[in-house]
């Protein structure tokens, strides 16, 4: 059931018992929960923290703990499937479930007693009436057994005749019923999307508490921004979004600095942006920065010799030395860095790049420490998921959950650091994707696979590094295919996973276009086509679309699918 | 001065060349009577910065709380009652606490302004003499308040500078005065080492005097 006060449902309720908290593994999902462990720290909550990466883990888990803990906190996953069918928890124990993932399950929607859902209820939710798929049992047989007694033959015949008649016609609408249950729960559930991030949830508790800080209030916004990095939700969404986090953004940030009352140098301060696009671009290089994000190095087709000489001529058009260009953006000249962005942003509507600025907030601490929103998605995301440490993957969590803090700058570093080396390895990949050819059309949708000896084949086998991958391959597709029919097709990317095991991971993502609405239909499309094949498919990850298989499974797996698809 | 016998003796270890290079080896010991402290392992009297800070953390400061409570009894005193929007003072300890927890908002001391501590400076850096601090523990104090509530005061960076400078200037007056006794072999400092800072003693690292000793 939606809770409708969140802090009397929720946090009065947990404020007093030990929790268990499972988190999912994504930025949005870290944000979320930092914002719940600052509030359980202020009120002396007892917790544990458990980080699932899939519904394997979280069954795991939750058989693991489910003596000790009655309350349940999942964050970024559970919406979307029945709860109470994958867990079977006791009458006793309750979920808080707090996700952005879309559609929620009608299960969860309407039991009323064990899943709660905090979700906020603007969100466009479509939940189908109960009365249209749930339907009590109704005693099919009342009739039958109906005896009459002492009535006149002709009579009973008359009443028998009417019996069967009546029961013939429940037997019709029943088979409606069921048949229109069907449709119903099919539209309702074949397209995947996101709504609201639960970082942004989550500080909406806090601001309802009066327990929100500027620190949860940047947590809140880099999950908003994680969301808009990953192409999870449409731009109206996140347009709306930032409108939002703006109001609070101005009431916590709102210190007149006068004489008076200047504020320390080091206390934390947001300030809203209408910045750069380009990813990282204050911690590298201009130029880096320009080949290494998605957006530029797609409109200028940069994989190609033409693509390089539009960059120089880009460049050259805003005046900016390729000397200056390629040292790091610290050391720029101030006289250049001082109107870059207006000079960059006219520079770019000659070169057909109309959206370079983006509406973002960014943090300031220090005289040294400032930052986008979007560079620490992008450090957090590469921390979470770093190969290149041997460890249990919770360590990889753990540090990604610390670098958050602000106090934790080192970690902040590194994950920069492994930001730009993941970023710089996407767009060699695509590069060499695109040149080869490697993405062909399938008919009803593209395709694209890794070989296993691509360099940086290894970084691919993550899940939100796999989709990062495809959305770029698709963008840059799309910039450089002639084919008017195969820029509106969506995108299947596969990568090696676990070459002992032989095993691949499989990406879907909807197709690239101006006004699309993120809503992904290969969920469902990858289950069906799974079960037809009998291919040997792990459906272990939170988002549908992302699945992995065994290597000899793939073709047929690929045929059923193109089958279902067209 | 002959070698104090007895316990409690602190020992000065002192190397130091005698200023016309008579004696063969240049190193003059000098043995303080301390008066209190236990003969132990460890110099009594000196003062880590930790245990320092920890002293400095009874001190009373005034808070804002935004919850309420009866009056709490603790084994130190009796604390509150707490009602939201009324000052009450209480120590560092649980101040810094509170905040962390966002639970009140903190007012800094009277002394923690601007003005009066630039006043202060100055008449540090013109005496020759130690000057009257306003609290014993000024030090750990700004540390401790500019680290965690450095929101709820006013012009924390200026503060923190004076606050620095005053600090350096009493420290060296402690180095220019202890080496200007040993220099002269007197028996008497000439400071009134009463009115230093607890934590003076840890920071002469050749010194391990007991701050409290007025006279030797």
């Amino acid at each position: 059931m939606f809770l409708s006060d969140c802090r009397r449902e929720f946090y009065e309720v947990i404020v007093s018992q030990r929790v268990l908290l499972l988190v999912a593994s994504d930025v949005d999902a870290l944000c979320a929960c930092k914002i719940l462990q600052a509030l359980f720290q202020c009120d002396h909550v007892q917790y544990t923290l458990v980080p699932v990466s899939g519904w394997q883990e979280l069954e795991t888990a939750f058989l693991e703990h489910k003596d000790q803990f009655k309350y349940f906190v999942l964050i970024n996953c559970g919406a979307n499937v029945d709860l109470l069918e994958i867990l079977q928890p006791e009458e006793d124990t309750f979920f808080f479930v707090c996700d952005s993932h879309r559609p929620i399950n009608v299960v969860n929607v309407y039991n009323e007693t064990q899943i709660k859902l905090l979700v906020k209820q603007d969100d466009d939710l479509d939940v189908p009436a109960y009365d249209d798929i749930f339907r009590d049992e109704e005693d099919e047989e009342e009739d039958s057994g109906n005896e009459s007694d002492g009535s006149e033959p002709s009579e009973k015949r008359r009443r028998f005749e009417e019996d069967v008649i009546e029961r013939t016609m429940k037997r019709r609408q029943k088979r409606e019923w069921e048949a229109r249950r069907r449709e119903i729960l099919f539209d309702y559930e074949q397209y995947e999307y996101h709504g609201t991030s639960s970082a942004m949830v989550m500080f909406d508790l806090a601001w309802i508490m009066s327990k929100d800080l500027n620190d949860m209030l940047w947590w809140a916004i880099v999950g908003l921004t994680d969301q808009w990095v990953q192409d999870k939700i449409t731009q109206m969404k996140y347009v709306t979004d930032i409108g939002t986090l703006q109001r609070h953004v101005s009431r916590h940030n709102h210190r007149n600095e006068d004489e008076e009352n200047s504020l320390s140098i080091d206390c934390m301060r947001i300030a809203f942006e209408y910045d750069l696009r380009l990813a990282l671009y204050q911690h590298w290089s201009l130029y880096e920065s320009l080949c290494n994000t998605s957006y530029t190095s797609a409109s200028l087709k940069l994989w190609s010799v033409q693509g390089q000489k539009r960059l120089q001529e880009f460049l050259a058009d805003m005046g900016l030395p390729l000397k200056q260009v390629k040292q790091k953006f610290n050391s720029m000249d101030i006289s250049l860095k001082e109107n870059l962005r207006e000079m960059i942003e006219e520079s770019a509507n000659k070169f057909g790049m109309k959206d370079l600025r983006v509406q973002t907030f960014s943090i300031h601490f220090g005289f040294k420490n400032k930052f986008l929103a979007s560079d620490i998605v992008y450090a957090t995301a590469s921390l979470m998921e770093n190969i290149e440490k041997e460890g249990p993957e919770t360590d990889n969590f753990i540090k990604a959950l610390d670098s958050l803090s602000r106090g934790n700058l080192d970690k902040l570093h590194q994950g920069l650091d492994l930001a730009k080396k993941q970023l710089r390895a996407i767009q060699q990949t695509v590069a060499s994707c695109i040149c080869t050819n490697l993405v062909i059309s399938q008919g009803p949708f593209l395709y694209c696979s890794l070989m296993e000896g691509t360099p940086d084949v290894k970084l691919f086998s993550k899940p939100v590094s796999l989709c990062l991958l495809s959305k770029y391959l698709l963008k840059s597709f799309v910039c450089s295919t002639k084919n008017k029919r195969c820029k509106l097709l969506p995108l299947v990317m596969a990568a090696p996973m676990d070459v002992e095991q032989g095993t691949v991971i499989m990406v879907g993502i909807p197709p690239e276009t101006e006004s699309s609405d993120k809503k992904n239909f290969f969920g469902r499309a990858f289950e069906k086509a799974a079960e037809s094949t009998n291919s040997r498919t792990l459906h272990n990850h939170f988002d549908m679309s992302i699945i992995e298989l065994k290597t000899e499974d793939r073709s047929k797996f690929l045929d059923a699918l193109i089958s279902l698809l067209s | 001065m002959d070698p104090a016998a007895g316990s409690g003796a602190l020992w000065v270890g002192l190397r130091r060349r005698s200023a016309n290079g008579e004696g063969g080896r240049g190193t003059r010991r000098v043995r303080v009577r301390c008066r209190r402290g236990p003969p132990g392992c460890r110099a009594p009297g000196t003062m880590e910065p930790a245990e320092a800070e920890f002293l400095a953390e009874k001190e009373l400061v005034t808070i804002v709380p935004n919850f309420s409570l009866d009056r709490i009894h603790l084994i130190g005193g009796d604390l509150g009652p707490f009602n939201p929007g009324l000052p009450v003072e209480v120590p560092v300890w649980l101040a810094i606490n509170l905040k962390q927890r966002q639970k009140c908002r903190l007012i800094p001391p009277e002394w923690m302004d601007v003005e009066k501590l630039e006043e202060i400076r100055d008449q540090e850096r013109k005496e020759d003499t130690f000057t009257p601090m306003p609290s014993p523990y000024y030090m750990e104090l700004t540390k401790l308040l500019l680290n965690y509530a450095s929101d709820n005061i006013p012009k924390a960076d200026e503060i923190r500078t004076l606050v620095k400078d005053t600090w350096d200037t009493r420290i060296a007056k402690l180095r220019l005065s202890a080496d200007s006794f040993v220099k002269q072999q007197e028996a008497h400092a000439k400071v009134r080492w009463g009115r230093l800072e607890r934590f003076a003693s840890s920071v002469l690292g050749v010194f391990q005097m007991p701050c409290d000793c007025v006279g030797l």
